[in-house]
């Protein structure tokens, strides 16, 4: 019994260890905040234009270039995030952008992840109760 | 019995077959296509620049033309089979006030002019450093060709590479 | 022309011969008489043998004659590229994809030869003829590699630029072939299961080795692709999400899960239908990733440009399908095991877990690479499913598997008790949050980097109780020398790569810092702690290519990153990246531009600046070399299966 004890007090211990050093790190994350990040999310958003799946943030095409003096020109004029899409969109078409629309169609292919999930979800259930 | 494997079998097919089917019907991109670009019916962005031979060029002294434009680079494989055309097209139109402009995507100077000597070019380019003009007219890969009406709206879009005849056939119905 | 027939005539003595044992076996197994399968075999590898050192001799002797060698090859191609040229295009590629399938056949018709008049090994060599003769066909017919060049050429196209910049082309897509083809072996044992009826035997086990070797060569094979995009193509990335990238994960998503799977069936008995219906679905998404490949209906990268085997090989694709899911519903509700799952916190019950996980993410990857087709059709226009979807997708996935990882080699079978569990973790626990809790006081608080080491340092643990454990009870009975032996030893070895493997993505991706410096010569600055310094430039002709380095220093190493433009009809002028590799980060520079007004150095002009300064690309990526080496140990992993004992087996 003793022993048994001394698991349960060992993982107790050790959770309380976790939660402590989990709740540090987290006060202690980075904060990327700044017009800088958020034309590095942009460009990691948008698809290069002459390359076939890197994004502008990756690609060092002249084309990519252009796309990111755009972006980095539309910040500074103090353009809102969705703005900026939009506007390359007018230009390129739907297919600038590294991640389709998500209303219409687009919903299905975040519906498929979720609808997995759920399968795992319910199948460790489904294993759970034959026992 | 349990029939579970079963039927989850005959679903699974159903599925694949239905993908079968879709993929079976899709078709591989040759030739030029109508492309329903965002720019149709809009002014055309503004092209001016220096051209390979050193002169300048400028789309808005062309109001009043029909104007070709062309996106290409001399890395781009489907641009070495449509320069003749595109040459014999520009030849064959000029009587009729056709104006068609290439704009250098994404290449060197040198490998452009080589490009356009090999080739026998018979119309001038634009070369596009930073490729400011290729992002403006939303070009994603060479090669690209815009059809201008007189008025300087985007009339037409095409990607990939185009025949003369896909040309005038596009250019007749704009003038038009 | 001499070259043509002579190669032809090749390839239809393959056919042919693949053609003749189909029949042979499908009489033997009607009549029941004895099958000469072996006689096939040769046949057919001398057909492909030959076809392949028909091609190989033009190819290193520059005959263009062949149109295949006219537009791949050129007089000045090194030997080197010369031989991949075999290759470097559709109908070649092909060729080596016929080599290796006949090449299998030939392995497994000799590793039964002593059972070749049992029905499974039949079946099975049956099918393994039909898949070989229906390439050995497309070869024959729509794709022939031997088709004569009408027109005079003197220098020939070469290869592609990038087809001829980095040997490692020489190796990747060889050993992405075999793993391909390898996946025909437990699909075609499936088959020959479900036909027999015979699935409680010692056949899945067998298969699985073979499965692991494939497994192992597609996983090197992967590696090996990054690593070589990561060298020629020049944007400091390894993994872009493109359609061909994912019709290689495909199958080895749902090899993995059928490599895990496996282990249930042999030590409970369990999941038999259920390893059969992965084993058909690999080969089916092996054949799903080459119509990818080679239709041309998906815009990629590697794609070879399109051609008319699309319908082809989709109808393929839903044969393999239909007969593997027509023989599932059939008899797949006879052939279940009677018991189930005990205990969801179980080795089997973690086991299902994996399974779910890693089939669920094939889905997912299928629907990011079909959807733009998708939206097209229906909505008319175009869409891209870039990595920002599949990365979303993959990094929680990412955890739970460390965390299965982590748990599974330490949980018993049939049911777990917590608190043994814990002892057992204990350690390993500990080790990691101080890793952590050492990270965070060392200003790494990147909140993916902390978890993903927390993981990695769990499951590293795991594997390495586990092989512990085999080596002390290998001691016990002083057999010291063979542990490695041991049924557990080569997977935890894998599992060890692979959390390498997993450190080297999540940093390098997390902590990746790219920058463009403009520097004239003799200029120096710091990017992210590293001193770039710039000292001229040097020029190179060849007569293969002619191109302009850059003499680049960092850290005191020497540098050259390049623009060449390779000469010939195909001639593009390609970037070269120059990297400065070490286990702890990677530079990587890239010559991007170069000032002035103009110059014969291929490189892009900026006239903005002045004559003589050049613009570097420079990406620094911390313990991206991890990769590499997680790869290797994978590949190591794999190959010490075959020193494998079984379960029961005496040592």
């Amino acid at each position: 019994m003793t022993r048994l004890g001394g698991a349960v007090r060992s993982f107790t211990l050790y959770a309380l260890a976790l939660v402590a050093v989990a709740t540090l790190a987290v006060t202690l994350a980075p904060r990327a905040a700044g017009s800088a990040a958020r034309v590095a999310r942009l460009e990691s958003l948008v698809r290069c234009p002459s390359c076939a799946d890197l994004s502008v943030a990756q690609s060092d095409a002249t084309s990519a270039i252009a796309v990111r003096h755009e972006i980095a020109a539309d910040v500074a004029r103090g353009l809102s995030d969705t703005e900026i899409l939009t506007s390359l969109e007018a230009a390129y078409g739907t297919s600038i952008l590294l991640s389709p629309p998500t209303s219409g169609l687009g919903a299905l292919l975040w519906i498929g992840p979720l609808l997995v999930g759920l399968a795992v979800v319910a199948g460790a259930i489904r294993v759970a109760r034959r026992r | 019995m349990r029939r579970s494997v079963a039927l989850s079998s005959i679903a699974v097919l159903v599925v694949v077959a239905a993908l079968t089917l879709f993929l079976a019907t899709r078709h591989p991109v040759t030739g030029a296509t109508e492309a329903p670009s965002p720019l149709l019916g809009r002014l055309a962005p503004a092209l001016a620049g220096r051209e390979l031979s050193g002169g300048r060029f400028d789309l808005a002294a062309e109001r009043g033309h029909v104007v070709v434009v062309n996106f290409w680079a001399s890395w781009c494989g489907p641009c070495r089979v449509e320069a003749p055309d595109l040459s014999s097209a520009a030849w064959q139109m000029r009587r009729r006030g056709v104006v068609v402009v290439g704009v250098v995507f994404n290449d060197t100077v040198a490998a452009a002019r080589a490009f356009a000597r090999y080739y026998g070019s018979l119309y001038p380019s634009v070369v596009d450093p930073g490729g400011v003009i290729a992002n403006r007219y939303g070009v994603t890969s060479p090669p690209t060709t815009f059809v201008i009406t007189p008025s300087g709206r985007v009339a037409a879009t095409l990607l990939g590479p185009v025949s003369t005849a896909q040309l005038e056939a596009v250019v007749a119905k704009v003038a038009s | 022309m001499t070259l043509t027939w002579l190669g032809r005539a090749f390839v239809y003595l393959g056919a042919l011969g693949a053609l003749g044992g189909v029949v042979d076996l499908s009489r033997a197994l009607v009549t029941r008489r004895p099958a000469h399968a072996r006689w096939f075999v040769v046949a057919a590898l001398v057909g492909v043998v030959g076809a392949v050192a028909v091609m190989e001799y033009a190819l290193i002797t520059h005959d263009f004659a062949l149109a295949y060698v006219a537009e791949n090859n050129a007089t000045f191609t090194p030997l080197l590229y010369s031989i991949t040229g075999l290759w470097s295009a559709l109908e070649g590629s092909l060729l080596l994809w016929v080599l290796i399938q006949f090449a299998v056949l030939g392995g497994v018709v000799y590793y039964y030869r002593r059972q070749r008049d049992d029905d499974v090994v039949r079946w099975a060599t049956l099918v393994l003829f039909s898949v070989g003769a229906f390439f050995a066909l497309v070869l024959a017919g729509p794709a022939d590699p031997f088709l004569p060049n009408p027109a005079v050429v003197h220098q020939g196209a070469g290869p592609n630029a990038l087809l001829q910049d980095n040997p490692l082309v020489a190796v990747h897509p060889p050993l992405l072939y075999l793993g391909f083809v390898g996946f025909s072996v437990p699909f075609a044992f499936a088959i020959a299961m479900l036909a027999t009826g015979r699935v409680h035997e010692r056949w899945p086990l067998e298969q699985r080795r073979w499965t692991v070797i494939a497994w192992g060569s597609l996983s090197l094979g992967i590696v090996l692709g990054a690593w070589w995009s990561y060298q020629v193509l020049g944007w400091g990335g390894f993994w872009g999400w493109d359609p061909v990238e994912n019709a290689a994960l495909l199958p080895w998503l749902t090899a993995t899960a059928y490599i895990h799977s496996v282990i249930v069936q042999d030590r409970r008995g369990l999941f038999r239908v259920w390893n059969l219906s992965l084993a058909v679905a690999t080969f089916a998404l092996t054949i799903l990733g080459t119509f990818f490949t080679r239709s041309g209906v998906l815009v990629s990268v590697h794609a070879f440009s399109s051609s008319t085997l699309g319908p082809i090989l989709i109808t393929f694709f839903f044969a393999v399908v239909l007969l593997g899911g027509g023989l599932l519903a059939w008899r797949g509700d006879r052939l279940r095991a009677p018991v189930g799952v005990d205990h969801p916190l179980s080795r089997e019950g973690l086991f299902v877990a994996n399974n779910v996980l890693f089939v669920g993410f094939a889905l997912v990857v299928l629907l990011g690479t079909v959807f733009p087709l998708l939206y097209q059709a229906v909505n008319g226009a175009a869409v891209t499913v870039g990595s920002p979807y599949f990365v979303t997708v993959a990094a929680p996935l990412g955890v739970v598997l460390l965390a299965l990882m982590a748990l599974a080699p330490l949980v018993g079978w049939r049911h777990a008790d917590a608190r043994v569990l814990w002892s057992r973790i204990r350690v390993s626990a500990w080790v990691a949050l101080g890793s952590v809790l050492a990270l965070v006081l060392f200003r790494v608080r990147r909140p993916t980097e902390l978890v993903a080491v927390f993981l990695a340092v769990n499951a590293a643990g795991a594997a390495v109780r586990t092989l512990r454990g085999s080596l002390v009870s290998a001691l016990r009975r002083h057999e010291a020398r063979g542990w490695w032996r041991a049924p557990s030893t080569a997977g935890m070895v894998v599992h060890l790569g692979v959390v390498v493997l997993a450190l080297g993505i999540v940093t390098s991706s997390t902590f990746v810092q790219r920058d463009e410096v403009t520097l004239a010569t003799g200029q120096s600055t710091l990017v992210d702690g590293q001193l770039v310094s710039f000292r001229g430039f040097r020029h190179v002709n060849s007569a293969l290519e002619s191109a302009t380095s850059l003499r680049v220093a960092v850290d005191g190493h020497a540098l050259y990153p390049a623009v060449t433009t390779f000469h010939g009809t195909n001639g593009q002028t390609v970037g070269t990246p120059a990297i400065d590799s070490n286990l702890l980060r990677d530079v990587y520079v890239t010559f991007d531009a170069v000032g002035g007004t103009g110059s014969a150095s291929g490189a892009q002009v900026s006239s903005g600046l002045p004559a003589g300064s050049v613009v570097l690309g420079v990406t620094v990526e911390p313990l991206l070399a991890w990769l590499w080496v997680g790869g290797l140990v994978i590949a190591l992993g794999s190959a010490l299966t075959l020193a494998r004992r079984r379960v029961g087996e005496a040592p």
